[in-house]
């Protein structure tokens, strides 16, 4: 019995696949609200460069991966497959659960796959410097490393209080030689205007956006660049589930089950794309995405042509919400969602190709403690998730008696996370259960007040 | 809320990091993040902290409507 199934380097890809050429239906374009038509590639042109541009639409089938990202791909990938027996022992499953070790990478997550590509597009295409955001510096520090790797500069823009409290992944960007400032900053019109207000503005993930959205489109030889949701993105990613193909098929085996967790969706598209296209031709295999119980954004809402504001000024994009003319009361359930998934997995949820489950924290947290006292790796909290679903699917196949072979993309580790662990081990994540009449309640008394 | 719980904590799936709860409840401009019912619900009696604390108002300004996607919100950037 093997455990762990290595590629060799000459076997890493030479090419991303791009799901769009095989989608049953295509993504529908975001829509200018105020004509109804297609907002058109050159609209992007302000903060990514055309490179980057042609990959979000393309619909070519194989996209070939650059030497130069290869070269540097070969850093850390090919990534280990492991064989979770440790964790089938103790579940007692006759489940076979593979996990694909993202977390080797120097900033210890998959978001690499993609920054890394997007530095050497950027890099070819004359720019100098690029600018993003980071809540907790988990993308900031993959594109900082990115950066470093090209020499080009980069600029992060991270929340105040993740800034001010969690000092590690900021010190890892300032070691890769990125230049990483508290959001709100005074380096923007965006953050500006909250800076002067009160220098000390803890900031959020909105701020910080706009704050690298505008620096990217506006300083010299600048452009923006984003870890998740859009369509290139999912592209650099398919390097993890063409790797795993590989690997499986080099000790005969195949997922029926892929598992993966989807924040805005580009670890989990990354593994499971490449199978994702031969359930597309007829193949048998579940796809589950997981969520956080939280912030449903998959499991609850229809698939929808949607305002993001009640004032209808937004562009329409297709993306899984409620809707906002849906929307009775001010505390919907739809109101409650982060509203963020990629248009790739929205549209692949609509043709049941995937499908989502969300989990509690708790439960998530306790799924990582049992990863870590069997496999020894401690996962990101983010990953959680998906070791959640990897449990509960390894229990289900017990009790059936079936052997299922499931697939997990394990994105990445948690050692820059222990303070969450820590917080979950010392009882502070207690649950407390409110009964949903309350919130009921609520929805009804803001009923009363007129719509804005 | 009290000062101690106050400074109960969760982990933000949308930062990536433990946060407090006087964070949640005030990183709006003083208003609460429009995720605090789905985070907190399960752990403290968060529909009476809102209506204790906020007006229908202020409520009705951070609850309505769908929040933007990470798209949505750069598109409309570059427009501005």
């Amino acid at each position: 019995m093997k455990r762990r199934i290595d590629l060799n380097e000459k076997d890493i890809p030479k090419q991303w696949y791009n799901i769009q050429a095989d989608m049953p239906n295509p993504i529908p374009p975001p829509l200018n609200p105020a004509t109804g038509q297609p907002i058109t590639p050159d609209m992007l042109t302000p903060i990514f460069t055309m490179n980057i541009i042609e990959q979000e639409v393309s619909t070519e089938r194989w996209i070939d991966i650059p030497e130069e990202v290869i070269e540097k791909y070969l850093i850390w990938r090919p990534t280990p497959l492991y064989r979770a027996h440790f964790l089938e022992k103790f579940l007692g499953t006759p489940a076979r659960i593979y996990f694909k070790n993202e977390g080797v990478s120097p900033p210890g997550s998959h978001k690499p796959n993609t920054a890394i590509a997007q530095a050497y597009f950027n890099k070819v295409s004359g720019i100098k410097r690029l600018a993003t955001e980071t809540g907790a510096g988990q993308w900031g520090s993959a594109l900082s490393f990115a950066c470093n790797q090209f020499g080009i500069e980069c600029k992060v823009y991270m929340v105040r209080i993740s800034y001010n409290q969690k000092p590690y992944r900021r010190v890892l960007m300032e070691t890769w030689g990125a230049k990483c400032v508290p959001s709100p900053s005074p380096d923007t019109n965006a953050g500006r205007k909250f800076f002067e207000q009160n220098p000390e503005h803890p900031g959020s993930l909105g701020i910080a956006i706009s704050e690298a959205v505008e620096d990217g489109a506006t300083s010299k030889d600048s452009k923006y660049s984003i870890g998740s949701v859009v369509n290139h993105v999912l592209l650099h990613q398919t390097v993890v589930g063409l790797e795993a193909y590989k690997q499986l098929d080099m000790i005969g085996e195949y997922p029926d089950i892929l598992i993966g967790c989807a924040g805005g969706g580009s670890n989990f598209a990354g593994l499971f794309l490449p199978f994702a296209r031969d359930k597309i031709h007829g193949k048998e295999m579940k796809i589950i995405a997981c969520e956080p119980a939280s912030c449903p954004t998959m499991t609850k809402g229809p698939y929808v042509y949607d305002f993001g504001d009640t004032a209808e000024t937004t562009p329409l994009f297709a993306m899984h919400s409620l809707g906002h003319k849906f929307v009775p009361a001010p505390i919907h359930a739809g109101g409650l969602r982060y509203h963020g998934m990629s248009p790739i997995l929205s549209r692949l949820l609509m043709d049941n190709l995937i499908e989502a489950r969300a989990y509690g924290q708790l439960e998530t947290f306790k799924a990582g403690i049992t990863f870590a006292r069997t496999e020894g790796f401690v996962p990101a909290p983010e990953t959680n998730h998906a070791i959640a679903c990897v449990i509960e699917e390894a229990k289900k196949s017990k009790e059936e008696g079936k052997e299922k072979v499931i697939l997990m993309n394990w994105s990445g580790h948690g050692i820059i996370d222990l303070a969450a662990y820590d917080a979950y081990l010392s009882g502070k994540l207690e649950d407390y259960v409110l009964p949903d009449d309350e919130i009921q309640e609520l929805i009804k008394d803001l009923g009363k007040f007129p719509k804005p | 809320m009290t000062d101690k719980e106050d400074s109960r904590t969760i982990y933000c799936n949308q930062l990536g990091m433990l946060i407090e709860f006087s964070y949640c409840s005030t990183m709006n401009g003083g208003l609460p993040c429009r995720n605090i019912v789905g985070c907190w619900k399960q752990r403290t009696d968060i529909v009476a902290f809102l209506k204790k604390n906020f007006t229908g108002e202020e409520l009705r300004k951070v609850f309505s409507g769908l929040p933007k996607s990470r798209i949505e919100r750069i598109i409309e950037l570059i427009k501005s």
